[in-house]
């Protein structure tokens, strides 16, 4: 099996040759930039440098998909957010959202007309073109995208958005609305570019930030809506503990959902049933960055036996974690079979 | 204008399918004191000022201070840390508390009596300044004068600002595991510069190994944790003593 066929394989409810390795968000880690010479702040910005970083996943890791982007700045930058560089005085790091915030929470945000020609998307495209061009089928792309609240944060500061989350949170929904066609429409793009799985990244949508409730009587219809037009698979990610909202995020039209080993893989399964694919795994602080190769190949093969079908970091790979960590998951995934799901 | 009047359901709303249950305590049986806490726990920054201005009448500044704002806010921390309260609550518990704080201040002419300076930053690259509002919240509660560097905060300025405040404590919080490589810088200067202030850090990406890896390091589990380690500081124990206490 190619690497693409073994994922879809899995998405396709088919058993693979073996488990699929693959991140849902950044897996760039500074080994990789020195072996393919592509580095940050260039990756963030250049389509051809964050295509070669990209590349990496699958010449340097052997991973069965490629990632862009590598930060969760595209849509909020292209929505008129000032950009704070993926470069600080002490090295090379993630691009953030600069403060103050763009809104306040009474004003009325704007969609711009021209949105995918705005900031950095045009490189991001181009980014995939290249890889399209570099992997054919043979090995998939992963199109990164961010959340309807995610994105309203941005917009608005995460302060702010948490504070209107209890008391106006009627108030967000405009907010909500603009992260809905940011997302769909960069989904489109990447898609016409040639991605072939959309990974849609929810940070602010975690429950170690709003309640659930705020997800459930919010967010969800937004996030069930920015997915709902996008034709090829698709991967949810929020971070941290989500047992409480996992269930809810089974139902966004998501065929994938990336969750941290802080979510029981039981847990989602028992509550999203078989359909849901389980991605992730490895923590990647505790484990990933911190652990050596042998807590890494342990922390696999007990996701895998506890129901993860893609083996993936359970979120973005620091820059500093060891390469070895990251080869002994692609390691310990060519040597596993799934097992059939019964709930 | 007010958009949540009625806080009847403010438990009601967060109890999720039943899995999480709980009200808040009766904080004083003194009426005003109580409505006074009551308005911090739920979070309400309006009606705070006119109730706590009212009860200035009759009370001194301190008591409404200890009794009731303060007594307020460490229930709201008690709610949070049970999974009653999410971070948005306490967010709006704290800014209350701290507009009650600010008029009873006036009132005295003169800050309260701060047990100790903490400071508390979030590292440099890290725009998530969540973990560290709420230490901030608490440590306010319980009395310390806390120096806030807020978010994406440069190694040197942390360092800077240690030399100049000389703090009993001084605390990191990182969420993605890019940024907290700062701390080990931070607490490699503070040792050469003489300051072997105890440094806790702690957020998402941080774990134990990770922070007793380095001298100073004091790893936050929690961060309600966060005023007990003060105490510990103000009282004078090093950080290799509060590293046992705390970790490990």
């Amino acid at each position: 099996m190619t690497p693409k066929e073994r994922i879809m394989s899995v998405i396709n409810h088919r058993e693979p040759d073996r488990v699929p390795c693959f991140g849902a968000n950044s897996t760039v880690n500074y080994d990789q930039m020195e072996k393919v010479q592509a580095f940050w702040p260039d990756g963030h910005e250049k389509g051809e440098i964050m295509a070669k970083q990209a590349l990496a996943a699958y010449t340097v890791l052997g991973f069965d998909a490629v990632r862009v982007p590598f930060c969760q700045t595209f849509e909020a930058a292209a929505l008129g957010c000032k950009i704070k560089p993926g470069i600080t005085p002490s090295g090379e790091s993630i691009p953030g959202i600069e403060h103050p915030p763009i809104y306040k929470l009474d004003d009325t945000p704007v969609f711009p007309d021209n949105f995918l020609s705005k900031a950095r998307i045009p490189e991001l495209l181009k980014a995939v073109k290249i890889l399209k061009k570099e992997l054919g089928d043979e090995v998939a792309i992963v199109g990164g995208i961010v959340g309807p609240f995610s994105i309203a944060g941005s917009l608005l500061g995460t302060i702010p958005i948490l504070k209107a989350s209890l008391r106006k949170p009627e108030m967000i929904r405009p907010f909500l609305e603009i992260g809905v066609k940011a997302g769909a429409a960069l989904a489109m793009a990447l898609i016409d570019a040639g991605v072939d799985i959309i990974s849609c990244e929810d940070m602010t949508a975690s429950p170690a930030l709003i309640a659930p409730n705020t997800y459930i009587e919010y967010e969800l219809e937004y996030q069930t809506r920015q997915l709902e037009d996008i034709s090829v698979p698709k991967i949810l990610h929020i971070c941290g503990n989500v047992e409480q909202i996992v269930g809810y995020m089974g139902h966004t039209g998501a065929d994938i959902l990336s969750i941290e080993p802080a979510t029981k893989p039981q847990v989602a399964r028992e509550k999203c049933g078989a359909e849901i694919i389980l991605m992730g795994g490895v923590d990647t602080a505790t484990t990933l960055f911190m652990g050596d190769s042998e807590t890494v190949k342990q922390t696999c093969e007990e996701s895998i036996a506890d129901g993860i079908q893609i083996l993936a970091p359970g979120c973005a790979v620091a820059p500093g974690t060891p390469l070895e960590n990251l080869l002994t998951m692609v390691e310990v995934a060519s040597k596993a079979h799934l097992k059939s799901i019964k709930i | 204008m007010k958009v949540l009047n009625d806080f009847s359901n403010i438990f009601k709303r967060y109890d999720l399918d039943g899995e999480v249950k709980g009200q808040a305590k009766t904080i004083s049986k003194d009426p005003i004191m109580q409505e006074i806490a009551k308005l911090v726990i739920e979070g309400d920054d309006e009606e705070i000022s006119v109730v706590v201005k009212k009860a200035l009448e009759v009370k001194s500044p301190l008591q409404v201070i200890n009794d009731a704002l303060i007594a307020g806010m460490n229930e709201v921390s008690r709610l949070w840390a049970d999974g009653i309260y999410f971070l948005p609550q306490v967010i709006l518990s704290s800014d209350a508390m701290s507009i009650g704080i600010d008029l009873c201040e006036k009132a005295m002419g003169k800050s309260m009596d701060r047990k100790g300076t903490v400071i508390t930053h979030t590292a440099e690259g890290d725009i998530h300044d969540i973990g560290q509002v709420i230490v901030n919240a608490l440590l306010k509660a319980n009395g310390f004068e806390v120096i806030d560097l807020g978010s994406d905060v440069p190694v040197d300025k942390v360092v800077a600002a240690c030399k100049e405040y000389k703090p009993a404590m001084v605390t990191g919080t990182a969420l993605m595991t890019t940024t907290m490589t700062a701390f080990p810088k931070i607490a490699h200067q503070l040792k050469e510069a003489g300051l072997p202030i105890p440094f806790i850090c702690g957020g998402g990406a941080v774990c134990e190994e990770y922070v007793t890896a380095y001298d100073l390091g004091i790893w936050g589990k929690e961060a309600n944790q966060a005023t007990g380690m003060a105490e510990d500081a103000i009282a004078g124990e090093s950080w290799e003593s509060m590293r046992s206490k705390w970790n490990g």
